[in-house]
């Protein structure tokens, strides 16, 4: 089984799907000839040719538009914005009516579509190309927000998203695209979407994150570890639905929590999460829930967006404090 | 209100059948604006409005014959129509003015966390008792599981009452306010020409600690941060009983001479002994006078109570090696603690009306 | 130097305010009876909104935006279309929905603030109304998209208004429906206001139709206020759709002869003279001056339609009122194809919950 990098699995993901599903479609902006500028769509021109495989006029707000259209009358379209920066445009369409097409009709017209965008920063990008505001959407009912975290979770979450009859927002950590490989069998196996996963398992503490920033929290649970400290680490993957259930779970025997997300702190899903806890895991907790994030400050120019984004050093120092506490 | 009759269809025609109505009472119409349709012998034909108004009321229905001058419609006052200042939806309104009150935030409560209450409720531990060591106060398990094992060693929980209770109160309140500060010293008695009445030598000596500095002999009004100075020296004598301190006050003891002091305080201790004491006489204190020395101990820093803002307190006379004209000698010392609010009395003012009393104290009479 | 490109805009009309016939008449309207439908349809639609403002009026009736003096364009729009093709309405083409197949039942139930209105048993894969102006013109190319990819002859209609030209989501609509070169039509009704907004001050272009040659495609121009005209211009649109010729864009004129919605008092921006003016214009009024001209049309028919149409009404509006409101789990239940295990303690929570908490 060939070891691949997450955007190497996004890639198998769409493949895959567009040869199981001839209804699946996809659009977006130097994705067809290009293989898209991050190369998640290389290859499928080729096979699946001009008629599936779409470049886009320079236009989020079409682009998001005419899926919906296309979603609506049977096909199953998996649009690419090229980064969370540009898909603003997009809110209208996805709020205003991908979100609620089914709802709004009560089921005769649903929209199956999967707006995939590269998300958050580290990689020295310039301005408006390390957005992480995923938080905006999970708001949002009637949509689903998929975030994956490793090749394999990209590969299966991906499947399950473009699977799903209705619209998912897939948003890609682009920092860890390709910083490690793993072996994913193409096998068309989705995963099941609104569940966390437990990536390791440990007594003393709870790390719940998402994204590119299991990078970070793993390594604070590897220097944890070699001071006797077993921590948890739950890859939230779908934030919403949430899948409380796993997160309370854990907190109900490790009685501390620290959340990890890159966006910005107030208003970022790590509140909805700490929310929950305060609601329904109050009693099991034995410290108050610690979280890490960005500052409430626009994303800064790469120079300083190491001093931005939750560090190692600043997840252990509040991994300490929970423990002391 | 202008009513409009049907018009003269032409071709002779003297009447019509109304077929339907456009329009219905409460719309606005324009002029030219079909309102009805008519059917006459040839046709149906439209009527229009015959002016831009509202229509107030129809005055036929479908199937009715109207003949020609005959009323059709009444049209209302052109007046505008309520502006419901919104394009979609309803928005209401309402009359009602809101005036938001302030703050009525109770005192914060003992810090900690949920499942550290649940623990202190199991073992039947009041967290107001425990001393927190936990972050920014914050009692934790360790506090209260030390402070159930105290507390299964100590007597049974007695609520305060009375006497006891209201000294609690008034000593708690005090102490979130008052930025208390105690000097020092000692008056040597050696002077004396007879034993004399302490009690009322200290009341003498402490008038003239007023006189010297006012500033002890003030209210002090912490949130309007402002100082009343008083002219009356209204005494607060402290009573200790066995159902707790009393504070009786000794009125305008300025004024009085050692006999009517003498006689004032006797009446007070026997009212005090008595429980007599009417309520006004507990209050409206501008000092306090503090002679714990009758019953032991030296030096104190009693508890100035609001709004006053001073004590003096005096210790057990008693003989003491003091320095006299550079040699040691054994003398009767009386020793006087002054605690006073720094907020509203400086050091030099307390310790200035402390050194008044002492020289007034150590005159012979 | 040299002219790139010049272009034209085309306007056509074949029944004049009068209901005299200017143009060649076009082989459908060759017959005047054939007319007739669209009349009643005009009628019916005309009929129902009054209704509708009366239902409002009394509380019976959430906000509602009358169609009046734009029938025609509707009913043309419609009666062009065939039954696999597929209608992205805005939120005031009753006219065209009616005629497509939606129940009057239903449309008072989209009114009436209750969704089961969107799920129209008729026309089964038109799109809902869609309130964010001009954002379903993007629907429509998407949907064109479809059809074509699966090789089917079905063409996507999309129906905005003035002011929804001025958006960014139907400029990019026009753009990608000419890259693509989709069957798709775009019916823009110019109907003199976007609620207090005049034509004029939405842009500088002298024509709206324009805006396609901006994208590549035709533009044309009809009388909105003509039946005729509006359904001729559409077929063609439609047949050169469906032969892969692309889109088209025609602008049809007409006056919005109501207030923009009933909780809209037009009076405060528009002067009465102008729509006094525009009353003479009106489609009902030309066509059943056509049609009795004609000799195919007179007072008992007149009657009789009315009387058919009004009960149509009322006996919609029984049913719909003697609808009771949906169980407050119909707010979760279609949501998602399945509801999600993190919804299921909220859906029983508002079950359970009565007006009181």
């Amino acid at each position: 089984m060939a070891e691949t990098t997450l955007i190497g699995a996004v890639n198998m993901a769409l493949t895959r799907a567009m040869a199981d599903d001839e209804t699946v479609v996809v659009l977006g902006e130097d994705v067809a000839v290009d293989g898209g500028v991050f190369r998640a769509t290389d290859g499928l021109l080729a096979r699946f040719g001009a008629a599936r495989v779409i470049d886009t006029p320079l236009a989020e707000a079409g682009i998001s538009g005419v899926a919906v259209g296309m979603a609506a009358q049977g096909l199953k379209p998996v649009a690419e914005i090229q980064f969370m920066g540009f898909i603003y445009p997009t809110l209208d369409q996805i709020v205003s009516h991908a979100a609620r097409l089914r709802n709004r009709t009560r089921g005769r017209l649903a929209c199956p579509m999967v707006l995939r965008a590269p998300f958050g920063g580290g990689i020295r990008a310039p301005e408006h190309h390390s957005e992480s505001t995923e938080a905006m959407f999970a708001h949002v009912p009637g949509l689903r927000v998929v975030i994956p975290s490793s090749p394999r979770r990209a590969y299966s979450l991906l499947l399950a998203a473009i699977r799903d009859p209705d619209p998912v927002v897939f948003l890609e950590p682009k920092r860890i695209y390709r910083a490690f490989r793993e072996a994913v069998a193409d096998d068309g196996q989705a995963l099941p979407l609104d569940v966390c996963f437990t990536v390791r398992e440990g007594r003393d503490l709870t790390f719940v994150t998402w994204g590119a920033m299991i990078k970070e929290t793993l390594a604070a649970a590897d220097a944890l570890a070699a001071e006797g400290v077993a921590a948890e680490v739950i890859d939230v993957a779908t934030l919403k639905p949430l899948d409380e259930k796993t997160i309370l779970d854990s907190v109900a025997s490790t009685g501390r929590c620290v959340i990890v997300h890159e966006a910005a702190y107030s208003g970022g899903w790590g509140g909805e999460i700490a929310a929950r806890l305060a609601e329904r895991g109050l009693t099991s907790l034995l410290a108050p829930v610690e979280r890490v994030t960005g500052y409430d400050t626009v994303m800064p120019l790469y120079r300083l967006e190491n001093r931005y984004m939750p560090s190692t050093g600043r997840i252990l120092a509040a991994a300490r404090r929970a423990l002391a506490y | 209100m202008t009513v409009f009759n049907l018009p003269d269809l032409g071709e002779g025609l003297i009447e019509a059948e109304i077929v339907a109505w456009h329009v219905g009472a409460g719309d606005h119409v324009v002029a030219d604006q079909p309102i009805v349709s008519v059917e006459t012998d040839k046709a149906v034909v439209e009527v229009p409005s015959p002016t831009a108004g509202r229509v107030a009321r129809l005055r036929a229905r479908p199937g009715d014959i109207v003949k020609v001058g005959d009323p059709l419609a009444e049209f209302g006052d052109a007046a505008t129509s309520a502006d419901t200042g919104t394009v979609v939806g309803e928005i209401e309104v309402g009359g009602a003015a809101i005036a938001e009150a302030g703050d009525a935030r109770a005192a914060p409560r003992v810090k900690a966390l949920p499942a550290v209450r649940a623990l202190a409720r199991k073992l039947g531990v009041d967290l107001a008792l425990v001393a927190a060591s936990g972050r920014d106060g914050t009692v934790t398990a360790g506090d209260v599981e030390r402070a159930a094992k105290a507390l299964a060693e100590a007597g049974p929980a007695q609520p305060l009452r009375g006497v006891r209770r209201a000294m609690a109160r008034r000593m708690a309140r005090t102490a979130g306010e008052v930025v208390p500060a105690t000097v020092v010293d000692d008056a040597d008695l050696g002077l004396w020409s007879d034993p004399g009445d302490v009690t009322i030598r200290l009341i003498r000596a402490l008038v003239a600690g007023c006189a010297a500095e006012p500033a002890l002999n003030a209210w002090y009004d912490g949130h309007e941060m402002a100082r009343r100075l008083h002219g009356k020296v209204d005494l607060g004598i402290a009573v200790d009983t066995d159902d707790g301190l009393f504070v009786p006050v000794l009125r305008d003891v300025g004024n009085r001479d050692a006999a009517d002091l003498r006689d004032g305080l006797d009446r007070m201790k026997a009212d005090v002994e008595a429980r007599k004491v009417p309520p006004e006489e507990l209050r409206g204190a501008t000092i306090t006078l503090s002679n714990f020395g009758t019953l032991g101990g030296r030096y104190a820093s009693p508890v100035v109570v609001t709004p006053q803002v001073a004590i003096l307190s005096a210790g057990r006379v008693a003989p003491r090696v003091l320095a006299v004209d550079g040699a040691p000698a054994v003398r009767l010392a009386l020793p006087l603690s002054l605690t006073f609010d720094h907020r509203a009395v400086s050091g030099g003012e307390a310790a200035r009306f402390l050194a008044a009393t002492i020289a007034d104290l150590e005159r012979p009479r | 130097m040299k002219v790139v490109c010049r272009f034209e805009v085309r306007f056509s009309r074949f029944i004049d305010a009068e209901g005299k016939v200017v143009a060649a008449l076009p082989d459908f309207a060759r017959r005047p009876e054939a007319l007739i439908p669209l009349y009643e349809a005009m009628v019916l639609t005309r009929r129902f909104d009054a209704k509708a403002v009366a239902l409002q009026r009394t509380g019976r009736l959430g906000t509602y935006a009358v169609a009046l003096g734009q029938e025609a364009v509707g009913v043309g729009v419609a009666a062009a279309m065939r039954a696999e093709d597929v209608l992205a309405p805005s939120y005031r083409e009753t006219a065209a929905m009616f005629w497509r197949g939606v129940t009057i039942e239903e449309w008072l139930l989209y009114w009436g603030g209750d969704e089961r209105g969107g799920d129209v048993a008729g026309p089964r894969r038109d799109f809902p109304v869609s309130i964010p102006v001009g954002s379903h013109a993007l629907h429509a190319v998407g949907a064109a998209y479809a059809f074509e990819l699966r090789h089917e002859a079905s063409a996507a209609v999309a129906v905005f208004g003035d002011g929804a030209t001025s958006r960014g989501d139907v400029a990019e609509a026009f753009n990608f429906a000419g890259a693509w070169r989709v069957p798709v039509v775009f019916v823009a009704i110019d109907n003199g206001w976007a609620i207090s907004v005049p034509r004029t001050a939405q842009t500088a272009a002298e024509t709206l139709a324009q805006k396609a040659i901006g994208a590549g495609f035709t533009g044309l121009q009809v009388d909105g206020n003509d039946v005729v005209a509006v359904r001729h211009a559409v077929e063609r649109a439609l047949a050169t759709a469906r032969e892969g010729g692309g889109p088209t864009l025609i602008e049809a004129l007409t006056y919005r002869l109501s207030d923009h919605t009933t909780a809209d008092d037009a009076g405060r921006y528009r002067d009465a003279d102008e729509v006094s003016r525009q009353w003479r214009e009106e489609p009902l009024a030309r066509l059943r001056a056509y049609l009795a001209e004609a000799g195919v049309w007179g007072k008992d028919d007149e009657e009789r339609m009315i009387a058919d149409i009004d009960a149509r009404i009322e006996r919609a509006v029984a049913a719909y009122e003697a609808t009771p409101p949906q169980a407050p789990e119909a707010m979760f239940d279609y949501l998602h194809a399945t509801l999600p295990v993190a919804l299921e303690g909220q859906r029983a929570a508002a079950m359970a919950a009565d007006d009181d908490g």
